[in-house]
């Protein structure tokens, strides 16, 4: 219930205020959400079975969007940029979906 | 964690917590104490309660988000819940859900607090994804390839627009010079048309009035009231408002005495227009032996009135009829 509640006033809040980010951060946004996204996922996986720790949890969510932005970045440096990002999204995209069946899985039994 | 204790329900008095061996500090001993104290009773309470899901821990309880404590708890764990779970009435998740909603905890308001910094960020960047989709994911050597290939457009474009503006100017002068011509032409044809006795005219001039009770003003004398006109540059001439004096004209009698202009029988009085400087004209008419006293003489007895009318107005016009056998020598010049 509150986690959806901040969730709305999340994007609410972005809605209404416009926040920007810096212009050098912005290629890095994107791949922060996607990290962010499997965190979340894994956080949720992790409650539902019982294993949830919110120490965990928010020391995960950070690092796991510190290190997404940070290979894009040295990849940016390197010049392998967009094939990182893509593999980056491709290895989040996998665990976001191993975690989503596991959610299914304890929500549905299916 | 080096420690393991006998029972999964059992929770050790943390006096039986061996001091472990890296701190030397007694303080942080016994926070490590209560910290596995805390994390056994979680461990205790999670297996009084139904937990379930026993296959699905086994299967995939490797892949936890990379938790260290709990899934160092969970490894704990792993081995007793088959036990609990076939004793226990198992639910599933949407029970925990449904507690959840009912009696949120801390670890919600931090999730909360996560989604909240994710729901932002998301709104952002969707935002500038919509804003500027096109140039702000591009790479840097896209972008020089772009600016090069518009570089390239610009000067082509800029090339096409000074040519065009060369084609303008020679074209702006050919128009102005035909312009010149066409004008010239227009004036002389003005010129021209007058002089032929095609158009009206009108301007500065004398009327002349010759009343001739005798009716012995004849051709002849017609005629000299007409070259003395012309002599002082009379431009338009025109004889009872009916016939036009052009280049052709010529003057006759028929039969019964009366004149003729141009075949167009003249009636008395004659009236002669003239458009041209009306003194000069005044001053060819009436000088000593021109024409008016001439009419106004014992010969004729006549009598001659001249008025300046301003404009006199001449509407008359001469018929004229293609040259039959006059052909010009060398071809006409072609205006320009």
């Amino acid at each position: 219930m509150i986690p959806l509640i901040g969730l709305l006033v999340g994007i609410v809040l972005g809605l209404a205020f416009e926040p920007s980010i810096p212009q050098a951060l912005q290629p890095y946004l994107p791949i922060a959400i996607v990290a962010a996204m499997d965190a979340l996922f894994g956080a949720f996986r992790a409650y539902l079975e019982g294993t949830f720790t919110d120490r965990v949890f928010v020391v995960s969510f950070i690092s796991n969007v510190l290190i997404a932005a940070a290979i894009v970045y040295v990849g940016d440096q390197i010049g392998v940029g967009s094939q990182l990002a893509t593999g980056v999204v491709v290895v989040l995209g996998i665990r976001i979906f191993t975690n989503a069946a596991a959610i299914r899985r304890a929500l549905f039994r299916a | 964690m080096p420690q393991r204790f006998g029972g999964p329900c059992s929770v050790p008095d943390p006096s039986q917590i061996p001091a472990p061996r890296r701190s030397s500090k007694p303080g942080a001993a016994v926070r490590r104490a209560r910290r596995r104290l805390v994390s056994l009773r979680r461990a205790q309470h999670r297996l009084a309660e139904p937990t379930g899901l026993p296959e699905l821990r086994g299967g995939i309880a490797e892949n936890h988000e990379g938790d260290a404590r709990a899934g160092a708890s969970a490894d704990q764990d792993v081995p007793t819940i088959d036990d609990a779970a076939s004793v226990e009435p198992a639910t599933n998740g949407v029970g925990k859900l449904r507690r959840a909603f009912l009696h949120p905890g801390k670890g919600q308001v931090i999730a909360a607090a996560i989604l909240l910094l994710v729901g932002m960020a998301g709104v952002m960047q969707i935002k500038i994804n919509t804003a500027d989709a096109t140039y702000s994911g591009a790479r840097r050597e896209d972008l020089i390839q772009l600016l090069d290939g518009l570089g390239a457009q610009s000067r082509r474009l800029e090339s096409e627009i000074a040519e065009l503006e060369r084609t303008r100017t020679s074209l702006k002068s050919g128009a102005d010079s035909g312009r010149t011509a066409r004008d010239a032409v227009r004036k002389q044809v003005q010129d021209l048309s007058i002089l032929a006795g095609t158009v009206p005219a009108q301007g500065l001039g004398i009327r002349m009035r010759i009343s001739d009770p005798g009716g012995r003003v004849n051709a002849e004398v017609l005629l000299d009231a007409v070259e003395e006109l012309r002599d002082a540059g009379a431009e338009v001439i025109e004889i009872n408002d009916t016939v036009r004096i052009v280049a052709s004209s010529w003057f006759g009698q028929d039969g019964q005495g009366g004149l003729l202009v141009d075949g167009a029988s003249v009636t008395r009085p004659i009236t002669i227009e003239a458009i041209g400087d009306p003194h000069a004209l005044e001053e060819a008419a009436q000088f000593r032996g021109g024409i008016v006293s001439e009419i106004e003489g014992p010969r004729i007895s006549g009598h001659v009135q001249i008025e300046k009318p301003d404009p006199v107005a001449i509407d008359s016009l001469h018929a004229t009829n293609e040259n039959q056998y006059a052909r010009p020598a060398s071809a006409a010049p072609t205006p320009r």
